[in-house]
């Protein structure tokens, strides 16, 4: 087996309650990694055309890859792997906290979990022991994500669902500590086989190529993490609340269901201030990661907890014209407790907001009040009443009552918090990211409106090739599987340390931006391992990983990706964004909406697609993906 | 006739108010002075403040239109955003 991976697959079927082990196809690791990429392969092996996302025969697929269970920063994430109840299409999410270095420690590189049991259960794994139990979980059921970790048997790390997953809600998620696998309703996959808890246990000890050369890589790795100004710096001290101050400025922070990219109030909910108001610690939350970037705040009746981070600062914040971190803190502990993607369940409730505020529904919410959100989002947890309706999400809300010129979804996952209309790689990336309108499958954004080194984010130049790097890379970074906050470390400090408004700082993205076909050219190139993550790749498995290797197997994710789309029904036309972003122009100045229409074909080119959005024979051969 | 000037958040800590409106001024670089003479008054150190600072136009940084020499209409509103955040 190669070095970095526990070298096997637990399936575990809850209709007949049986499970057994599997070796791992070594072929499958090195053209896929692990992670995301290993589960989408076992996802398009294992299913047909139309298979029922909330069904038995849809597998559940926590993946690992080599680097998770080392001490690697930012390596303390899994990923799942589902056909998504909520889109039709792929589903998957990463998620941090303990889990991933548990599975690893139990000698797991994926768990497949099929079938539907006829009770809640749980499944509790040894995995020194090779004993898998399907134990009853009568006693857990209905409870919070909170509660039920507390209750499950020390030592395991474990991965659990709240209410949310129960009930089906299309975008509950999956929670382990305090971190969640938060979009695509994976959460909901596993609530519909009755599945309540997973908990792993064991002391295996990952296996390395070269245990030395990675000990002492990282080492410098992690101090260079320590004094990188985002990581080491922005990030560590407030949060990715620290983003708010920054979107806003550039008119992309969501507010009022995307009507607007500016809130003026929204200092308010930066994670500066929150340091200055709300902060009571920091936690490091995943295990073994230098930059800590969760917060903890206080709230009433619960006490210290997990604060919001920056998509539930803007979608639950800004984009329901709410500046009253309490109000945010409070629901953000809710929806973790009932484990809800809070990015969905804010997009959800503002776009309900505007049809209250049209007279299309009587939601009893509104812009800029508080009051019912609290109630509504248990309700929605519990199914209760509109909350049934909220808890399907955008598209389905909209095809229900209305609204679809300002339903905020692509391909019926509610979009993140970037307005593209200021940032048009990231809506390129939005529109053609397999699970839908979600930022962490690239984040184009980083390049030209959040990062150091932005080009000019409102023409057109170089934004249909940045997501196409972008996403591969994100592809890759999440079947190794690390934290994609690691790529933000890749702009070196001195970048960060020059005048964003001097005459050098122009030349080199002027430079950059007209570097197209040689910048994809770049990337692309297979030689020594550079980043860091290559070097940990090449260290632990052996096999040399140079930019041009990820760049190929996050290709041939992507792809893979996209064929399974293909299958369930999806064509380029689901390639698009929201009406209000594609013809609304956002703030003053600006003429029109994203200029998607003129951006697509070119990046369908750069991907080596038809003039339809359909991979061709050329690039499907290229990567082995042809039948 | 107006055009607004947006503070970073250390700014507003510092000045005590995040906007003010100014009347409308031929460039972005006399918007900066403005800022500049706005903050000194209180005894700020404006420079030590605005180092870490791109200014943008309407959201659009003036580094992708024609730097300070950008001109200014009534309505705009000039911004010190912070530069990098992470995403």
């Amino acid at each position: 087996m190669i070095k970095g991976y526990a070298g096997r697959i637990l399936e575990v079927d809850l209709s007949t309650r049986t499970h057994k082990f599997v070796p791992l196809d070594e072929d499958t690791a090195r053209l896929y990694i692990g992670g995301k990429g290993y589960g989408t392969r076992l996802l398009y092996d294992r299913t047909e055309a139309g298979v029922d996302a909330l069904g038995p025969d849809n597998p559940l697929i926590f993946a690992t890859g080599p680097l998770n269970g080392s001490v690697a920063p930012q390596s303390n994430r899994f990923a799942v792997v589902t056909k998504s109840p909520l889109t039709g299409g792929i589903g998957n999410a990463a998620c941090g906290g303990s889990f991933a270095y548990g599975m690893k420690r139990a000698g797991l590189d994926v768990l497949v979990v099929t079938g539907r049991a006829d009770r809640p259960v749980r499944i509790e794994v040894d995995g020194d022991r090779d004993e898998v139990q399907i134990l009853d979980a009568m006693d857990l059921w209905g409870k919070g994500t909170y509660e039920t970790q507390t209750l499950l048997p020390k030592r395991y790390e474990h991965a659990v669902i709240g209410p949310a997953g129960e009930n089906e809600v299309l975008y509950a998620g999956i929670v382990s500590n305090e971190r969640i696998a938060g979009r695509s309703g994976v959460g909901a996959v596993m609530g519909s086989k009755k599945l309540k808890a997973i908990s792993v246990i064991g002391k295996r000890k990952l296996e390395m190529d070269d245990p030395e050369a990675f000990r002492e890589y990282t080492k410098t790795v992690r101090k260079l993490f320590e004094e990188h100004p985002v990581m080491g710096e922005s990030l560590k001290r407030f949060g990715t609340g620290a983003i708010v101050n920054t979107t806003n400025g550039r008119n992309i922070l969501p507010t009022r269901n995307f009507k607007h990219g500016h809130h003026p109030d929204a200092m308010k909910l930066s994670g500066e201030y929150m340091e200055d108001h709300e902060l009571v610690g920091v936690k490091t939350s995943c295990l073994h990661c230098p930059v800590t970037c969760g917060r903890d705040v206080e709230i009433e009746g619960k006490g210290r907890v997990k604060g919001p981070e920056y998509e539930t600062l803007a979608l639950m914040g800004s984009n329901l014209e709410i500046t009253d971190l309490k109000n945010v803190n409070e629901w953000n502990y809710l929806a973790d407790d009932l484990g809800m993607d809070t990015i969905s369940l804010g997009a959800t409730l503002g776009f309900a907001m505007e049809l209250d505020e049209k007279g299309m529904l009587d939601a009893k919410l509104a812009f800029g009040d508080p009051a019912g959100v609290s109630e509504m989002i248990q309700d929605i947890g519990h199914r209760r009443g509109l909350g049934a309706d909220l808890a399907d999400g955008v598209k389905r809300v909209s095809e229900k009552y209305g609204g679809k010129d300002f339903a905020i979804h692509v391909k019926g996952m509610e979009m993140s918090a970037y307005d593209p209309r200021g940032s048009y790689a990231q809506g390129v990336e939005y529109a053609t990211t397999n699970r839908g309108g979600c930022h962490v499958q690239g984040a184009s954004m980083y390049m030209e409106s959040t990062g150091p080194l932005t080009i000019n984010p409102m023409n057109l130049k170089l934004k249909a090739d940045i997501p196409v790097v972008q996403q591969n890379l994100a592809c890759a970074i999440n079947s190794m599987v690390l934290c994609i906050f690691t790529t933000y470390g890749m702009i070196p400090k001195q970048v960060h340390e020059m005048n964003p408004n001097s005459m050098t700082y122009k030349i080199i993205t002027t430079l950059f931006e007209n570097s197209g076909p040689l910048m994809r050219k770049a990337m692309g190139m297979k030689g020594k391992p550079m980043m860091w993550f290559e070097k940990w790749l090449t260290f632990i498995t052996g096999q040399t990983f140079s930019s041009g290797h990820l760049q190929e197997i996050g290709e041939r994710i992507f792809n893979l990706e996209r064929m399974f789309n293909m299958r369930e029904g999806m064509t380029a036309a689901d390639d698009t964004l929201p009406p209000r972003i594609l013809n609304e122009p956002t703030f003053y100045g600006m003429a029109s909406g994203h200029p998607l229409g003129q951006l697509l074909p070119k990046y369908y080119k750069n991907r080596g697609w038809d003039a339809g959005g359909v991979p061709t024979k050329k690039t499907l051969d290229r990567l082995g993906l042809s039948a | 006739m107006a055009v607004t000037i947006e503070l970073t958040y250390e700014m507003t800590k510092a000045f005590g108010e995040q906007r003010f409106d100014v009347e409308v001024v031929p460039t972005v670089a006399d918007a900066v002075k403005v800022a500049e003479q706005r903050l000194g008054e209180k005894g700020i150190q404006f420079d030590e403040l605005a180092r870490v600072a791109a200014v943008a136009v309407n959201g659009v940084l003036v580094n992708h239109r024609k730097g300070m020499k950008t001109k200014l209409r009534d309505g705009d509103t000039v911004t010190f955003v912070k530069a990098a955040a992470g995403g």
